[in-house]
């Protein structure tokens, strides 16, 4: 929870290295929101998996319709429960990248999340990846180096 | 594709982009104790929307096919881009917007070869 003080702390951190001006990240490499981007993805990725498994658990069990309607009916499986855990820790590490970067850089590198769930599957679940999916992939890649570009100067003055 | 789960995709990504906004109203810096009831009323209206959009998007993963779903996703980029534009007055390079029309882009390209499995 070292993220927290740090925002809590506005720069008022006792840590020799903390000490930065108002509104400007801190300078740990820990604490650098541009790795606290990727964190994200690697968390979005983790919990898009749990609840696709979750998902197809949940299909077989029957359930009343109103409740099948609102979704709620995936929560009968471990799978989902573990998604729902994993997207509240990406959460929070999502508040503190928004603490940082703007919403117009920060929100379209999370895209990479798409990326890292193909690969994901081509890798652990061994499913075919097509020509047409690795031109997808390419030009999303394409697109988040575009966008982060701007990260690079987006230190926000708060 | 019906006109209801068309209206469930649009008001799903509203309210993803809504909530998003919210959060990052919220996570400016509090400075009073009246600043601090706003930024607590930012992030729970926020939650509660994101909130809306998850249980809305669980829904349309069981009710229709991922290939027809996922270029819905695209566009969320674009629109939580004009809003942070125009809501939150973020200065956007056009780095920016032609990242996010390859990235809308690509993501439309998965939802095809998905549907075409090639």
């Amino acid at each position: 929870m070292a993220f927290m003080h740090g925002i809590r702390g506005h720069g008022r951190s006792r840590h020799p290295k903390a000490s930065r001006k108002p509104g400007h990240p801190p300078t740990q490499w820990y604490l650098n929101p541009n790795l606290h981007v990727a964190i994200n993805c690697i968390l979005m990725t983790v919990a898009e998996i749990c609840l696709q498994l979750g998902a197809k658990d949940a299909s077989q069990v029957d359930v009343p319709k109103w409740l099948a309607w609102t979704g709620l009916r995936d929560f009968v499986s471990g799978w989902t429960i573990a998604g729902v855990v994993v997207y509240i820790c990406a959460f929070a590490n999502w508040l503190y990248v928004l603490r940082w970067l703007p919403l117009s850089v920060a929100y379209p590198i999370t895209s990479a999340t798409q990326v890292l769930i193909a690969i994901s599957a081509w890798i652990f679940l061994h499913e075919h990846l097509s020509f047409l999916r690795c031109i997808a992939i390419l030009l999303i890649c394409c697109g988040i180096v575009l966008s982060s570009k701007p990260a690079a100067n987006a230190e926000e003055k708060l | 594709m019906s006109l209801v789960p068309l209206l469930l995709v649009l008001v799903s990504q509203a309210a993803q982009v809504g909530g998003q906004v919210l959060l990052k109203k919220g996570m400016t810096p509090a400075q009073s104790k009246r600043r601090k009831r706003v930024v607590a009323l930012q992030l729970g209206a926020g939650v509660g929307l994101l909130t809306v959009w998850f249980l809305l998007w669980m829904n349309l993963h069981e009710k229709m096919e991922l290939s027809y779903l996922f270029p819905f996703q695209g566009i969320s980029p674009v629109l939580l881009v004009i809003a942070a534009a125009f809501l939150l007055k973020e200065r956007t390079h056009w780095r920016t917007w032609a990242g996010i029309a390859l990235i809308s882009l690509g993501t439309v390209l998965v939802a095809l070869s998905e549907k075409q499995g090639v």
